[in-house]
């Protein structure tokens, strides 16, 4: 190696002083993001702190007292055991389980063959039918809750798990996602394979769907987790108690028989939120990347 | 362009499956609305009387009814501040940084959530001895407790910060994948010519934004328009605190033949949210005030 000339040991020295600033800075700026992070961290998760503490409190004396009741009095089950002993907790699981998975599975059906043909099919019409839905995406589904109800009662499907399904598999959401992703796929390898004799069908079916994989699985979960907390259509078209999905069923028994003790609505909470949770944690990368972006 | 060998009505076998529920449970309600707003609907009988304009009468006449669409119209305030918050949250967690996901997790974790288990949670919160008078207590902003969801003045201001918390996550992730597009090179341009980092967001990554400004913003008005569930599960529903839609529920399903009065309703936002998605596009669309530069 070369000995380093006094000119250049002098541009070094020069270039290693900004350095330590800027390293300073560096940490500086970091330590104020970090700051920023935990603050809204806290003031956005905080409340469910409260809410896991004071559900596990045996002892619920505590449960007003700031900051100390956002660590646990006693830590037991016992309120967990008591909400499963008053409430058919698991029969409103089962009933969520069963309304968002028949959900799930109706609008994948239908939306993917429909977003398929709005993107790569002609056809009399496509653009005015696509604007259709588009418009009906502008305006708020609760508009819709009354001829909904009295279409579901000329159907007689009031107080069935079809008449709390199906106008959420009505949604053009999910189409309008599909589309905007089969619009992507290059038409070459598709227009091959329609020379080659393919149907729309085998098209859809062995090159646009395994090509679509990550944006069916956003459509999936998307779709999961607004039916799974559905809450006011469900509330509107059912009256059985024991037919009730989670987001209905503990809603009414929290405001309504057990308004009376905080310490079980917290464990209630706790059990409600927790599947949720789970399933979050599991696929939070897709919610994360936004629906915007389905591709990578 | 025709695509080869496909026939020319495929595409209607593709999405006949789709366009049968939607016609009848997306479509037809948007119809039946306006029918139905011009007719007293009886409902036991099932039978609906032409009316004329008497439930829009009603509605002008109704000493409720203004109180609701005052306290829609209040509800607009969430759209600023969920845009600034979203846009801000989405800045804080935009550049990579250790444990950033999980930061990125928890500010979603309120989208997930059920709207009504939530709901019951900050009904806790919101006591006069719950976490958020605590916080306020400790902060000197306020000197002791306040009962902000039985205070009448105030719930309507709760259930908005509510509906904040609930939705600000949802927003963020929106403007985290606008962000990703602002060109990097305008940036470092910019900065080279010496631009502070107000300036940079101010005239390079705010003009980006430009598209997701106006879905969001679309996304928010809309979503306060309708405000109703935020108002069903959190608060008593008085006068001072019932929105449109949450007017609309109480006339449709609250006893007494409502139906036609509550599709009046659901005409009126519904026209206002075209109304609104349209001169948003005008306004922030590619003509609009940031299009033109400055």
């Amino acid at each position: 190696m070369r000995r380093a000339t006094v000119q250049e040991i002098i541009v070094d020295g020069a270039a290693a002083k900004g350095f330590s600033i800027n390293i300073v800075k560096r940490i500086a700026a970091i330590g104020a993001r970090y700051a920023g992070l935990i603050v809204f961290a806290a003031l956005m998760g905080f409340p469910f702190v409260w809410v896991l503490a004071v559900g596990m409190s045996k002892d619920p004396s505590g449960i007003w007292v700031f900051p100390r009741a956002f660590l646990p009095h006693d830590p037991s089950v016992y309120w967990f055991k008591r909400v499963i002993g008053v409430m058919p907790f698991f029969t409103y699981l089962r009933n969520s389980v069963a309304m968002s998975g028949m959900t799930v599975a109706a609008t994948l059906m239908l939306a993917i063959p429909a977003g398929f043909a709005f993107a790569q099919l002609e056809f009399v019409g496509r653009k005015w039918l696509f604007g259709l839905l588009i418009a009906t995406l502008m305006v708020p589904s609760e508009v819709g809750i009354v001829p909904n109800f009295l279409t579901c009662a000329h159907l007689g499907l009031l107080d069935t798990y079809a008449g709390a399904v199906l106008p959420n598999i009505a949604s053009a959401f999910g189409v309008f996602l599909m589309k905007q992703h089969f619009e992507q796929l290059p038409s070459e390898v598709l227009d091959a394979a329609r020379v080659d004799g393919a149907g729309e069908w085998r098209l859809l079916w062995h090159i646009a769907i395994p090509m679509s994989l990550p944006a069916v699985a956003t459509l999936t979960i998307f779709t999961l987790v607004t039916a799974w907390n559905d809450y006011l259509w469900p509330a509107v078209v059912m009256n059985t108690r024991l037919k009730l999905p989670i987001s209905v069923g503990v809603f009414n028994d929290l405001t309504g028989p057990f308004a009376t003790s905080t310490s079980l609505i917290m464990a209630a909470l706790v059990l409600a939120i927790v599947p949720v949770m789970v399933c979050f944690a599991a696929t939070q990368r897709f919610f994360l990347r936004g629906v915007a972006d389905s591709r990578a | 362009m025709a695509k080869p060998g496909v026939g020319r009505h495929t595409g209607y076998l593709f999405i006949a499956p789709f366009l049968i529920p939607f016609a009848v449970f997306s479509l037809w309600p948007l119809l039946y609305n306006m029918w139905l707003s011009l007719h007293d609907y009886f409902v036991t009988e099932h039978v609906a009387v032409w009316n004329g304009f008497a439930n829009y009468v009603t509605l002008a006449e109704s000493d409720s009814f203004p109180y609701a669409l005052r306290n829609s119209l209040l509800f607009l305030l969430v759209v600023p501040v969920i845009q600034v918050v979203a846009l801000g949250l989405a800045l804080l967690v935009q550049r990579p940084l250790v444990g950033i996901g999980l930061f990125r997790a928890i500010y979603y974790v309120p989208v997930v959530i059920a709207i009504s288990v939530a709901g019951v949670v900050w009904r806790h919160v919101f006591e006069y001895d719950g976490m958020f008078s605590w916080l306020l207590i400790t902060l000197h902003i306020i000197p002791e407790g306040v009962d902000w969801i039985g205070l009448d003045k105030l719930s309507l201001y709760a259930a908005m910060l509510f509906s904040t918390w609930k939705n600000v996550g949802y927003y963020m992730v929106l403007y985290l994948a606008g962000l990703q597009t602002v060109p990097k090179a305008l940036l470092d341009a910019a900065e080279l010519d010496g631009a502070g980092a107000w300036m940079r967001f101010r005239h390079v990554t705010l003009p980006a934004l430009q598209p997701i400004v106006l879905l969001c913003t679309l996304l928010t008005t809309i979503g306060a328009l309708k405000a109703f569930q935020e108002i069903l599960v959190l608060t008593h529903r008085t006068q001072n605190t019932v929105t449109m839609l949450m007017w609309m529920y109480s006339v449709a399903f609250g006893g007494g033949n409502g139906f036609g009065l509550a599709a009046a309703v659901a005409v009126l936002v519904m026209v206002l949210c075209f109304a609104i998605a349209a001169v948003q596009f005008r306004v922030f669309g590619a003509r609009g005030i940031w299009g033109k530069g400055t």
